[in-house]
């Protein structure tokens, strides 16, 4: 393993930033961090940079323990969310800042910074300031700079957050490019899920300062571990559901029952389910009733037109509100809907894990 | 009488803060032009060339040169280190920084007397050493960094508060340690800022009267000879040494300004 992040714990005050966090990367993997504002992505980047000693838990890069050198004796470049470029020297100058800390000859370091520029098609500008530089471009440049030492691990906090869309999916081509190209081991930290499924080998999702989630990215999408993992990975309806049956699982839904033919259930009868389907994965049915997926049916709330499609929101009789994807022209606002649930599509989860 | 207009309001909105700054400018430009017409009628020349007026220029050159460095040397990496950690206490250490700025410079005068005077151990010591706190350039120079000093401080610290330290975070990922990342990135960016104190701090050094005055009232340096002149000759005695403290300040401002503002380097 490149890098090891094992029970990392850290508090500010008594609030708890990170609870027992512990994943690796194996050597050349992009892993994304993925979660909501304020989950503990940042401290996690600290922690494995050095810029921060965690309460708890150990970092190591290449089976060494770090966890207690400064950042400078860990081979971890980060790219931050803002630029962190030196006004006061040159694009090469930049990119030359971390060759030279190291005992590299002149020569080496002129032909490394040639080489990262090349990367990065930038060449041209080597003798620019950053202050004449586009916002992309800047971006790239720090992408340069942190590679060329050769890190063992490239740490990416945020760096596509502050960009507007499409620059900010150029550079996501570009960093995924430029991360196959050099093989480096790479953490992506990111909120934007968009972001983290195009780039990710496997993803580390995150929530309340604990691990959600590992696993590829359609694995995690396909197969949710847990609610938040659904509903955080693309959009889900979550619909709370009483264990009729076990075996076959029958559900009830307020006053209308699920049957779900394949599936059995752990849990027994009486206990509570949350349940978790994808918009796109629900249809509306036509009304002569002749298939024989299982249904739930409730009134059209409201309709959202999508450009390429209808978000169609239904009311159920319970007051949950569940979200089906629709080509077609969707009925009016108050028509009564039967809503069909694919039995394979459906999620659930368990009382006792529906809270983490 | 007319009627109200509420055209005529939007001038006022610029119109009134520079009429108020304006009073201020005044008060500013009237005393000097005054005292700049009177050096006609006396003879700068000659007023300069009267050794007493030489050895003042002398004893000036010496010492604000050095308060400025000392107070440049250890007060740039305290207001890194101000701007930088969250000590417990910090406020308390602040308010010491700007203390002789609050201080009347006569009784801070009076206080290093009291803490360096001939009469003190520290002072007893230094004088058995060879090298007097007291009426001396060494005195002259503790009155200056005393008074001056806090200005470098205080405007090095809000120039190292405005580098963002996550510059100096991927310098330190970049391989360098906490005293090559201050050299390398925080100096360079905190430098329009630093120079700025430097200048003040010398302006302050090299025109202080009251503190030297308590400390050191021998040798003389241009203020306190100013003032010895003054008693016994009134205005126009002061005018020469007066114009050459203010030719002195003007030509180091400048060239410390200028020097500072290198080409490579961006303003702070």
């Amino acid at each position: 393993m490149t890098l090891e992040v094992s029970g990392l714990t850290h508090r500010y005050g008594s609030k708890t930033a990170v609870e027992d966090v512990s994943f690796s990367l194996a050597d050349g993997e992009i892993v994304g961090l993925l979660g909501p504002s304020g989950c503990g992505k940042t401290t996690i980047v600290q922690a494995i940079a050095g810029h921060l000693r965690p309460a708890a838990g150990r970092i190591l890069l290449r089976g060494e323990d770090v966890t207690r050198q400064p950042p400078e004796r860990r081979r971890a470049s980060v790219v931050f969310q803002e630029p962190t470029l030196y006004p006061h020297m040159t694009v090469g100058e930049n990119v030359a800042y971390g060759l030279e800390a190291r005992e590299i000859e002149r020569s080496r370091i002129d032909e490394l910074v040639e080489t990262h520029l090349e990367l990065i098609s930038l060449a041209s500008r080597r003798d620019a300031y950053p202050a004449e530089l586009s916002g992309g471009q800047k971006r790239r440049v720090e992408l340069a700079r942190a590679l060329a030492p050769e890190p063992d691990v490239l740490l990416l906090d945020e760096p596509l957050s502050a960009l507007d869309r499409s620059l900010r999916e150029e550079l996501r081509r570009a960093i995924g490019r430029i991360q196959r190209e050099t093989g480096v081991t790479t953490l992506f930290v990111t909120h934007d899920q968009a972001d983290a499924m195009a780039l990710a080998d496997r993803l580390v999702v995150m929530n309340e300062g604990a691990i959600a989630g590992v696993d590829t990215p359609r694995a995690l999408y396909e197969s949710p571990p847990t609610p938040f993992v659904a509903s955080f990975l693309g959009r889900s309806n979550a619909v709370e559901a009483t264990v009729v049956e076990p075996e076959p699982l029958v559900l009830a839904v307020g006053e209308q029952t699920l049957t779900l033919p394949e599936a059995r259930s752990d849990r027994p009868a009486g206990a509570s389910v949350s349940c978790h389907v994808r918009p796109a994965d629900l249809t509306l049915a036509e009304s002569d009733g002749t298939d024989t997926a299982p249904t739930l049916s409730g009134a059209v709330s409201h309709v959202t037109d999508r450009g390429s499609r209808y978000d169609v929101s239904v009311t159920l009789p319970t007051d949950e509100t569940v979200v089906v994807e629709r080509q077609a022209e969707p009925p009016p606002a108050g028509t009564t809907v039967t809503v069909r649930v694919p039995a394979a599509k459906v999620t659930r989860f368990g009382a006792d894990t529906a809270g983490k | 009488m007319r009627a109200f207009d509420p055209r005529r309001l939007r001038t006022p909105t610029r119109f009134v803060p520079a009429l108020l700054g304006g009073v201020l400018l005044v008060h500013f430009v009237v005393p000097f032009a005054a005292f700049l017409s009177q050096t006609g009628t006396s003879n700068v020349v000659a007023g300069l060339s009267a050794p007493p007026a030489r050895s003042a220029i002398r004893n000036s050159l010496l010492t604000a040169p050095v308060a400025t460095l000392f107070s440049t040397l250890f007060g740039v990496p305290l207001a890194y280190a101000l701007a930088r950690t969250s000590v417990r206490g910090k406020r308390l250490i602040e308010g010491v920084v700007v203390l002789p700025l609050v201080v009347p410079p006569v009784v801070g005068g009076a206080m290093l007397l009291t803490a360096v005077g001939r009469f003190t151990p520290l002072g007893r010591a230094a004088l058995a050493a060879g090298l007097p706190l007291t009426d001396s350039l060494a005195g002259v120079i503790l009155a200056q960094t005393f008074v001056a000093g806090p200005f470098v401080v205080v405007t090095a610290r809000a120039g190292f508060g405005a580098v963002d330290e996550r510059l100096e975070r991927a310098s330190r990922s970049l391989g360098y340690g906490p005293l090559a990342t201050f050299w390398n990135v925080s100096l360079p960016l905190a430098r329009g800022a630093i120079v700025a104190g430097v200048v003040l701090t010398f302006a302050r050094a090299v025109g202080e009267f009251g503190a030297t005055m308590m400390v050191a009232y021998n040798p003389r340096t241009i203020p306190t000879r100013i003032w010895v002149e003054f008693i016994a000759g009134g205005i126009d005695a002061i005018v020469p040494l007066a114009l050459a403290l203010l030719a002195i300040t003007v030509v180091v401002v400048t060239t410390v300004q200028r020097l500072g503002h290198l080409p490579t380097v961006v303003d702070g």
